[in-house]
């Protein structure tokens, strides 16, 4: 369960997210959609607490992210576009160290299965430099889902993934949200989003546009016509423009 | 489509001095500029002013100058170190040639209609501006050199003519050396040929000595003249002028001592530079393979020392077995040391350290018997007190797998469910651990070992309680010295991130380092200052109460207890900023 209310961020005299609400549900995928430079890495960046909002309130799994940030993170998961690792941990190694972290009790029989699903466990020994993009960042999911975490942010998921990448990223992705969990993303890669998200919400410099889910935005912006894809959606409600 | 490569030189340029001049909007660099641009006026500009003959009082001293006599000697020294450097240029290398172009502009160029010649001489314009600059670095940090005679100008210069050359004949060489790979020569063979080469005219060098020359005797070195006179004939006799000659040439601008003679020098120095151009210009072999494998390392390793990961920059990093096995439960702050010993060298260890004491406990005792040894343990304790002194210096700029080699993980970390201060405490512990260890062992070395006379009063059991109390000081003391250079990764990110990136250092860099080198030995000295005060003042009153190891004992609770209050209030404090800090926003230009 993610509720933002006012959420605000300023850089400096800059506005970057202007008074965000919305609530998102367990089971529920939110797709954040909008032109480069929207607020998008900007929001999901407050929501999961990397960077102090300017005002407003956010509640992650029911805890308030600002007065009590340890209990709120302790049910999230961050991924960032770019998967960050440690140069010096092998795949095993990252996962030993996010356990104690998270203090996740015989990670070993969590991580093993884990490894399986994401096709990792024959690299368990290598280092990141060893990796190709794909799977550093299943290593980066990895490590993220290892503490079951029930909320989950997705910056650019699918961006830099090969077709089976995409595919099983989400199928990862539903996988977790049929379990119960509750996931906000963002992407550019629109047809593929409509195949994940349940919910739409259309950010455009900063603000939101609309949201709902799929349907609901749809219908707002086809004006009567049938069968408009998303796409075609998303240029008509951001006016077509980079922001 | 020189005048676009030109473009794309000049503009990056301004470029980059706009966004540095943009940065300094930023009071912090702002603050670090001044104390830089005061530094260097300080240190340099005005010592240059003062170079200049006195004309006040008749008491000043005129500048110091070399004798005449000794300019040919060294002239030929100079030339001798350059030849030395351009022989090492034939030997070391044993790849391709690869010009280092950046990766972007391998995707602009490599694939552009642009002659191979013409990339040649954008890179030869391109590093002249670095050229230029390293001639003018060196010529403000030596003062220019007044007791060599001639002017800043002419030191310049003459520094741009050394530089240039070498530049040059090290691109040939490579240029050169490819050629020879491609016509099946390997790199070892090539350094047979040069090191024959120069073991044949060392050998000539020498017989020629025999035959003319005395070998050097005692009365050579009996004052300074008579050593530059027996080093004069030895370089301008036989083979070794004619050999020099030509590296004569380059550095005769730098040591001309007058206008004329720097007039005179140029003649020959630019007619080696415009050879040495010629011959560049016209070894024309693909280089491009090369440097794209370079570049692609270059960026892989500048990612490397940026993360100040000295490891990864140094060669191919190895997964490691931990130090020890990580529980999946217990205190966190426990991850980051077990993770950040992961990045060092497997020689720290818990197992070493306990070799390493128990190697000095045992060798000191046993030394201790023999009185003949005396000069064996003066030695190991003047070893130890330099250790003490280095690390407790220059440690925490060494140790640095903390928070300044995580800082591009750091949106990571702040996901984590973690305090600020858990994460900093997490990311000290390894350098803590590893420079602790250090200390120790260079104290028990001291401890063993520190005989003397007027140490009588330093009895064993006294040294046990000094030895006892000091392994608590030790590690709160380097936690309190680490705290400095891990907050000035907190407050000054974008300085951290560029210390070691050549093309961004500058004069605010400068200053910021300073202030943080000084900033650390203040924060020491004021930390150290009310604890070491109170704990003398208390074993001096107490002594006489409670016996000196019991005032010592008591003093260095007091110390720890101190210390560690200190360190808890730094933790909190960095804690705090690295909740709020968002790196994103500071590395943007
Ligand atoms: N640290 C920062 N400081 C100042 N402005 C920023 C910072 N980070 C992002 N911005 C600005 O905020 C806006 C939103 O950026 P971002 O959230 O990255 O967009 P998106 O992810 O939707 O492409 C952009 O205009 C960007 O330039
Ligand atoms: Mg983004």
């Amino acid at each position: 369960m993610i509720e933002v209310t006012g959420l605000i961020k300023r850089y400096g005299a800059f506005t970057a997210v202007k008074e965000l609400s919305f609530t998102v549900r367990p089971g529920e995928v939110l797709g954040l959609v909008g032109p480069n430079g929207a607020g998008k890495t900007t929001t999901l960046r407050c929501l999961a607490g990397i960077i102090p909002a300017t005002a407003g309130t956010i509640h992650i799994a029911g805890q308030d992210l600002t007065a009590d940030p340890v209990a709120a993170k302790r049910s999230l998961a961050f991924f960032p576009d770019e998967p960050r690792l440690f140069d010096y941990l092998t795949v095993r190694q990252h996962l030993a160290f996010v356990a104690r972290i998270y203090g996740v009790a015989h990670h070993e029989d969590i991580a093993q299965p884990l490894l399986e699903e994401l096709e990792i466990a024959d690299k368990a020994d290598q280092l990141p430099g060893e990796l190709s993009r794909g799977m550093k960042q299943k290593l980066a999911i990895a490590c993220g889902l290892l503490h079951a975490p029930s909320v989950m942010f997705f910056d650019e998921p699918l961006t830099g993934l090969d077709p089976l990448g995409i595919r099983r990223m989400k199928d990862s992705i539903l996988k977790r949200a049929r379990a119960g969990a509750t996931v906000v993303l963002s992407s550019h890669l629109l047809h593929l989003l409509e195949e994940v998200c349940s919910h739409v919400l259309i950010l455009k410099k900063g603000e939101k546009i609309a949201d709902g889910t799929l349907a609901d935005v749809s219908a707002r912006f086809a004006n009567g016509e049938a069968n408009v894809s998303l796409e075609e959606i998303f240029i008509r409600a951001t006016g077509g423009t980079e922001s | 489509m020189f005048g676009a490569l030109l473009y794309l030189r000049l503009t990056s340029l301004r470029n980059t001095v706009l966004s540095r001049v943009r940065r300094l909007k930023q009071p912090k660099y702002l603050v670090g500029a001044i104390v830089g641009a005061g530094y260097f006026y300080l240190m340099f500009f005005r010592r240059m002013a003062a170079g200049r003959p006195p004309v006040h009082g008749p008491g000043a001293h005129g500048p110091v100058t070399v004798p005449p006599e000794l300019l040919p000697t060294l002239l030929a020294l100079g030339a001798l170190i350059l030849l030395v450097i351009v022989v090492l240029g034939w030997i070391l290398p044993d790849q391709r040639a690869g010009l280092t172009f950046t990766e972007a502009e391998i995707a602009f160029l490599f694939p552009a209609p642009v002659r191979r010649r013409t990339l040649i001489l954008y890179k030869l314009i391109n590093s002249q501006v670095a050229i230029m600059f390293t001639a003018a670095i060196i010529t403000l940090v030596t003062g220019s050199w007044g007791f060599l005679g001639g002017s800043a100008l002419t030191h310049g210069i003459g520094w741009w003519f050394i530089l240039a050359t070498l530049n040059l004949h090290f691109m040939g060489a490579s240029f050169a050396m490819t050629r020879l790979l491609d016509n099946g020569i390997t790199p070892w063979r090539r350094r047979f040929a040069v090191l024959g080469l120069v073991a044949l005219v060392a050998l000539v060098t020498l017989a020629w000595l025999w035959r003319d020359l005395r070998a050097p005797a005692a009365a050579d070195f009996e004052s300074f003249r008579t050593a530059a006179a027996y080093l004069n004939t030895l370089l301008t006799s036989g083979p070794l002028p004619w050999l020099l000659r030509p590296a004569e040439f380059v550095v005769g601008p730098f040591f001309a001592p007058d206008t004329p003679a720097f007039l005179a020098a140029l003649g020959p120095a630019l007619l080696v530079f415009a050879l040495h151009y010629i011959w560049v210009l016209r070894s024309e072999v693909s280089f491009e393979d090369a440097s794209i494998a370079k570049s692609e390392k270059r960026a892989a390793k500048i990612a490397a020392v940026r993360e100040g990961n000295w490891r990864a920059a140094s060669g191919a990093i190895k997964a490691r077995k931990p130090a020890f096995r990580l529980a999946s439960t217990g205190r966190p702050e426990v991850a980051f040391l077990w993770k950040n010993l992961l990045s060092t060298f497997p020689i720290f260890r818990l197992g070493t350290l306990v070799t390493l004491a128990l190697v000095i406990l045992i060798g000191g005792l046993w030394i201790d018997v023999f009185p003949g040894y005396r000069g064996v343990q003066t030695g190991a304790s003047a070893f130890a007190l330099f250790m003490v002194a280095y690390t407790l210096f220059l440690g925490p700029q060494l140790a640095r797998q903390d928070f300044r080699s995580d800082l591009l993980n750091t949106d990571i970390l702040k996901t984590y469910p973690l305090r600020g201060w858990q994460v900093m405490l997490g990311q000290i512990l390894t350098p803590v651990a590893i420079l602790s260890s250090i200390l120790w062992l260079a104290l028990l070395i001291l401890l063993l070992m520190v005989h003397f006379r007027q140490l009588a009063w330093l009895t064993p059991s006294l040294r046990l309680v000094i030895g006892l109390g000091l392994v608590p000081i030790v590690p709160v003391l380097c936690a309190l010295q680490l705290l400095v250079p891990n907050a000035a990764a907190l407050l000054f990110p974008a300085w951290a991130q560029t210390m070691r990136n050549r093309s961004e250092r500058g004069i605010e860099m400068l200053g910021q380092r300073l202030i943080f080198i000084a900033g650390q030995l203040v924060v020491i000295v004021l930390a150290l200052l009310p604890a070491a005060g109170g704990a003398a003042l208390f074993i001096f009153i107490t002594q006489h109460w409670i016996g000196l190891p019991a005032a010592v004992a008591v003093a260095a609770g007091g110390v720890v207890a101190c210390l560690a209050a200190e360190v808890w209030c730094g933790l909190w404090l960095l804690g705090e900023r690295f909740e709020k800090f968002d790196l994103s926003a500071e590395l943007r230009p």
